[in-house]
């Protein structure tokens, strides 16, 4: 039941992108097309969960009992920048095929906020470590919804008559403003 | 090779010459650092439970028998102290800052310093209607009404609850050890 | 001389981020719900990019290719962690307020894009210059877009009450759809401003720059390209 609670929370209620503003660049970058936001919230939900597999165990074995706690960001970064890099290298050798269709957005996503920002949350809040993993799933997932529809709404609105400042990026944060508005009226679940 | 060596070198001076940085930066500001926790972490719960004072509690806190206890004062006497104490609650601990009265020698009150409980079940052991019940509370006991105390736990949040709970007692526990020394460390001014 | 007033003018207002330059949208759209909020974001940022311009550039002649981007983070993330530690020093309650996006501005995608597009391939004095330039205007951004959405949200500007007594704040401008909105209507403001100064010029209007915000995956798909070879 709060698993359940987690999933709807990180998924609705605190949605990464549209409550927590977290992968706002990537966000706008790559939702031209519903094809490319797909490809990119699969990435994102693949590095999410590594990353979180990787980090938590750093806090928790090596920078909390030596005390260097502050040294977090550096480390986190290193170490999510590294994994992304093996991961591609990886990808490309041994499943070629998925390396095609997710390749791409590995670097992307290496400071995509997104994810060092959950890895940070994870243990800010004191999670477990299952509940690290399942926090990051939900995270990576909503991301991944919120992306989707995006993409879509803005695939109808490239061909639709948008003024001609708005064309582009003002008229997609506004479209985004607008999901977020929506993704708002969740709030009332928490309490 | 030569380039291999060459990449291995630079990146290992450059992590040096960071790790050296942080380290003496850290060490420079920790005093300053932990200043500034104590002003705005436990700060707050400390005005709400010492309310009334007239002195620093801060400024003139000791530390007795490995706890740091911050004391308050009115007209130069001394009339209450308070110090933090923590106790696991549902996800991690509960911080409790718990301010004492020695003349009547009771509970002043409770406030939450620290926590990472569930936005909006758990955290609702910081709301009024829960920390209210520990005002001017004996300091002989207590407990949560489910184990035959007077203290009824927030809907939902147990865990929280007891947390907090137990916190407070580690607390009457302290104060019961250290009230003897205390009138002796902040002598009449 | 003035090539490095050149390098400083433009992050004030041809490239600045992120109304021009698309770059750092996470931190834009989140500690802007006040004023003084953007504005020690900015300052915060405004140090890091220009400490890490003036190491990089210095060290560029060593720095080997292949390792470029790794030395170029753990410059970077040492100033972030640097800032914190000094943040936690003397600023605590604006570190609190600012919370996770502390830690963020290493992965702000303006400090890593400028030592790769920048930097590593220019003197000290003129990445400096473009450090401070982007930096700056970066605050300012995050100040005007703060005060804004504090204005409109809560009727205050760094605090201070600055609208009339019937005034009902619009409290939907501090909040997540207030940040995207009014970030959306004032890149198209500046569209508009750009098209406006450009016909007067009797130049040709120019694609807007919001095209850029492939910039954030062009400094990754650039880091892509330079990675592999």
């Amino acid at each position: 039941m709060e698993y359940f609670m987690l999933f709807v929370s990180a998924i609705f209620i605190n949605n990464i992108v549209l409550v927590q503003y977290l992968g706002a660049c990537p966000f706008m970058g790559t939702s031209k097309s519903t094809d490319v936001a797909i490809g990119m919230g699969g990435a994102v939900i693949f590095v999410m969960l590594m990353a979180t597999a990787f980090t938590w165990p750093l806090q928790h074995y090596v920078l909390m009992p030596y005390g260097i706690g502050y040294l977090q960001t550096i480390v986190f970064i290193l170490v999510i920048a590294s994994l992304v890099q093996f991961v591609e290298i990886f990808l490309k050798k041994v499943i070629p095929p998925l390396h095609a269709s997710l390749g791409l957005f590995l670097p992307l996503i290496t400071t995509n906020c997104a994810v060092m920002g959950v890895a940070i949350m994870v243990q800010r809040s004191n999670y477990s470590f299952v509940k690290a993993m399942a926090f990051s799933l939900a995270s990576g997932i909503g991301f991944l919804i919120a992306l989707v529809i995006i993409s879509a709404i803005r695939e109808r609105l490239d061909v639709s008559p948008v003024p001609l400042v708005f064309r582009g990026i003002p008229v997609a944060l506004v479209t985004a403003g607008i999901m977020s508005l929506v993704f708002l009226a969740f709030q009332g679940m928490a309490a | 090779m030569r380039e291999i060596i060459n990449m291995i070198v630079v990146l290992s001076l450059i992590c040096a010459a960071s790790g050296t940085l942080l380290v003496n930066l850290k060490r420079a500001t920790k005093d300053k650092i932990e200043q500034q926790v104590l002003v705005n972490v436990q700060g707050p719960a400390l005005m709400s439970v010492l309310a009334g004072c007239d002195n620093d509690p801060i400024a003139e806190r000791k530390v007795v028998d490995g706890v740091t206890v911050f004391p308050a004062k009115r007209e130069g006497k001394l009339v209450g102290v308070a110090f933090e104490t923590a106790a696991a609650g549902y996800s991690g601990d509960v911080g409790v800052m718990v301010g004492f009265d020695l003349d009547a020698d009771r509970l002043v009150a409770i406030g939450i310093t620290t926590q990472t409980e569930t936005p909006g079940v758990g955290t609702r052991i910081m709301k009024p209607a829960f920390l209210k019940q520990f005002k001017g509370h004996k300091v002989d006991s207590l407990a949560l009404s489910s184990k035959g105390g007077d203290i009824d736990a927030v809907a939902g949040a147990t865990y929280s609850s007891s947390g907090a709970v137990d916190a407070v007692r580690k607390a009457l526990t302290v104060y019961k050890d250290i009230k003897p020394q205390i009138a002796d460390l902040w002598p009449a001014s | 001389m003035s090539s490095i007033k050149k390098e400083f003018l433009k992050g004030l207002w041809d490239e600045l981020p992120p109304f021009r330059v698309v770059l750092g949208l996470c931190p834009t759209l989140a500690v802007t719900s006040t004023a003084e909020n953007g504005l020690g974001m900015g300052v915060a940022v405004l140090f890091v990019l220009t400490l890490s311009n003036a190491i990089i550039s210095a060290l560029r002649k060593i720095i080997p290719g292949k390792v470029r981007i790794a030395c170029f983070i753990v410059i970077a993330a040492s100033l972030v962690v640097a800032v914190e530690l000094l943040m936690q020093a003397y600023t605590y309650s604006l570190y609190q307020k600012l919370g996770i996006f502390v830690p963020l501005i290493v992965v702000n995608c303006i400090i890593l894009g400028r030592a790769e597009a920048f930097a590593s391939k220019n003197p000290v004095l003129p990445s400096i210059a473009d450090g401070l330039g982007m930096g700056l205007g970066f605050t300012l951004s995050l100040t005007f877009l703060g005060a804004l959405r504090e204005g409109l949200g809560s009727g205050t500007v760094f605090g201070v009450p600055v609208v009339w007594e019937s005034f009902q704040p619009a409290h939907f401008m501090i909040m997540a759809p207030g940040a995207f909105v009014c970030l959306g209507v004032i890149l198209a403001g500046m569209n508009a401003f750009n098209r406006y100064l450009s016909r007067k010029k009797g130049e040709p209007v120019t694609e807007p720059q919001n095209a850029v915000c492939a910039s954030c995956a062009g400094c990754n798909l650039c880091i892509t390209g330079k990675k592999e070879g």
